[in-house]
């Protein structure tokens, strides 16, 4: 919501200037409210009304017998104490350090090539961008297949080159990597659109007063490309993060957040809290932890997105 | 550096990057028509010595895969529509209607732009549960309506027509709902092909949720049923690549269609509003 604007009644008038009242206002009022009706109906049942549910029964405890009785902040101090939540936690973390860097640069860099006077460059937007519409869950799959490590297409390639064959999802240390891997393959091409349409926001004009000014190439780079990209770099790295918040489908298939804990993450954790051990109240605690990350990245997006200049 | 080399450099980079993005799709088309002997067989070839569709037969054999299949098809593409008929009546209605209380729905829905279903979904299965459509399409149809970025899309470039368009219609004393029916719709196809695009590829896609309102095998729709059965993770003494790649191969084939026919569309969608459909 707007800073500065109260909606405490309907009757007060908002920050925003007072408009005329038109002839048609309250008709316009009907009519708005049909055409709104039946969105905003399922938008309440089943976005609006689950989330503001949710905080309540992270307040409760959900027995077998599926009934909550309230318990104040029991869930929320078990979880400061749970170590698998501080790994998960950890875990998200990790998998957010491990895939940014590698997606801005690729993604900056695909986007600066896809930008050139070239033929076929389409073909390489298109291409880079199949990755991300494919079932993440199946890409999970089709990685595992190629991750194997006695028949893994990989580790063929990487004995043919000389090395020594990687455990890819099989040791510890290894697992989380490979999963990033997969990853950043899936959304180099998602974020590379995002870099091209602020690429392409850049006036030509300015290029060409640094070409002038005598700049080379890599200059112009430091200079001019990268600055004005800056909030496109925000909105991905807000987005990765989120994302990363998100992860489980390929997880899950991979994995599933093995081995041990090494690539257990926070929704995995909390699948298995609500929907294995059927602990309702403890993960909707663990929900709650997500939503309030997200809030604070909301609060950051907006600024980037201006989405609040909406109507 | 001559001009000609320069350019040879930049399409170098392109191949290597095709090939980075779809090496991983083409192995496995290229497995899933190797008996299973073969794909386990070392060095791996690109060339199968046998080529055969027999891992094909044994999924539609021995799992549900055309009910998945049917699963996936109704609850993704009639989400898409309802999406598609709900999200543009309120995005008119919020872009160009002028009434009390607008601002505060608007701010509220976009609101829950970023709040993912991972972040309410216990609450919502509690409440699916009270319902009884637990096990229905409903419970996967209805949650993925509740669509925001559509929303987002539509209400922006509504409020981005001139307002002549509808004034002549109004003074013709054409009702609202015509001249939304047969003005405004029409010319809002590229924004509702984006909206398609994007919630129909998400829809299809989607997974957790599904996975936890389905409990039926017969209901489920292809990712679940497909990491259930032929995901490493619950393999069971059945498990090989063969049928699991065939069955990978067959879920992802539809979606790739779509969206060589709408990319354009789906490129502008990711640009506007860089948040998944």
């Amino acid at each position: 919501m707007p800073k500065g604007q109260n909606f405490t009644s309907p009757g007060n008038g908002t920050a925003a200037k007072p408009r005329r009242t038109k002839s048609l206002n309250g008709s316009q009022g009907k009519i708005a409210a049909l055409f709104l009706l039946p969105y905003l109906l399922i938008f309440t049942i089943f976005r609006l009304g689950p989330s503001i549910a949710g905080i309540y029964i992270s307040f409760c405890k959900w027995d077998l017998a599926g009934s909550l009785s309230f318990i104040g902040f029991d869930n929320f101090v078990r979880l400061l104490k749970d170590t698998n939540f501080h790994i998960s936690l950890w875990n998200t973390l990790l998998f957010f350090v491990f895939t940014l860097p590698p997606l801005i640069v690729f993604s900056l860099l695909l986007a600066i090539l896809l930008n050139q006077k070239m033929r076929f460059k389409n073909v390489g937007r298109v291409v880079s961008i199949i990755p991300y519409v494919l079932i993440p869950a199946v890409v999970g799959i089709i990685w595992n297949w190629m991750y194997d490590n006695n028949f893994g297409i990989l580790n063929y390639y990487i004995k043919k080159l000389g090395g020594s064959s990687v455990q890819w999802l099989t040791s510890d240390k290894m697992a989380l990597i490979s999963v990033s891997i997969v990853v950043i393959w899936s959304f180099i091409g998602y974020n590379m659109v995002l870099f091209l349409a602020g690429l392409q926001g850049i006036s030509r004009e300015l290029y060409e007063a640094s070409m002038i000014d005598g700049a080379n190439k890599f200059q112009t780079l430091m200079k001019i490309t990268l600055p004005l990209l800056r909030p496109i770099t925000s909105m991905v790295t807000t987005l990765t993060l989120i994302n990363t918040v998100q992860l489980f489908d390929q997880i899950f298939v991979m994995t599933n957040g093995g081995p041990g804990t090494s690539t257990l993450t926070m929704v995995q954790y909390l699948y298995t809290s609500a929907f294995q051990n059927y602990e309702m109240g403890y993960g909707s605690a663990i929900e709650v932890v997500i939503l309030i990350i997200l809030v604070l990245l909301i609060k950051l997006q907006n600024k980037i997105l201006k989405v609040d200049e909406g109507v | 550096m001559t001009h000609a080399l320069k350019n040879s450099w930049k399409y170098i980079l392109l191949v290597v990057i095709c090939v980075v993005f779809l090496f991983p799709l083409a192995w496995a088309l290229v497995c899933s028509v190797k008996p299973e002997a073969e794909i386990l067989s070392y060095p791996p070839k690109w060339i199968p010595e046998i080529f055969t569709w027999s891992n094909y037969t044994t999924v539609l054999a021995r799992y549900p895969y055309l009910d998945w299949a049917k699963n996936s098809i109704i609850t993704a593409g009639l989400g898409t529509l309802l999406i598609l008929l709900f999200s543009s009546l309120a995005a008119y209605a919020l872009g160009r209607f002028e009434f009390r209380g607008k601002k505060l729905i608007y701010s509220v829905i976009v609101a829950m732009l970023l709040i993912p279903i991972q972040a309410y979904m216990i609450p919502l299965y509690l409440m699916c549960a009270k319902m009884g459509i637990l096990n229905t399409y409903a419970s996967i149809i209805l949650p993925s309506v509740a669509n925001v970025t559509s929303i987002f899309i539509l209400t922006s470039f509504f409020k981005g027509l001139p307002k002549e368009l509808e004034e002549a219609a109004r003074i013709d004393g054409c009702g609202e709902f015509r001249i939304f029916a047969q003005i405004m719709l029409p010319l809002s196809k590229p924004a509702l092909s984006t909206v398609t695009i994007l919630t129909f590829i998400s829809n299809w896609n989607s997974f957790l949720w599904p996975m936890i309102a389905i409990r039926e095998d017969t209901l489920k729709t292809l990712p679940v049923g497909i990491a259930q059965f032929m995901g490493s993770v619950n393999s069971n003494a059945q498990f090989q690549y063969g049928t699991a790649l065939a069955g990978c191969c067959m879920a992802v084939i539809p979606t790739l269609i779509v969206f060589l026919f709408l990319q354009r569309y789906f490129v502008e969608g990711i640009a506007s509003t860089g948040i998944k459909g």
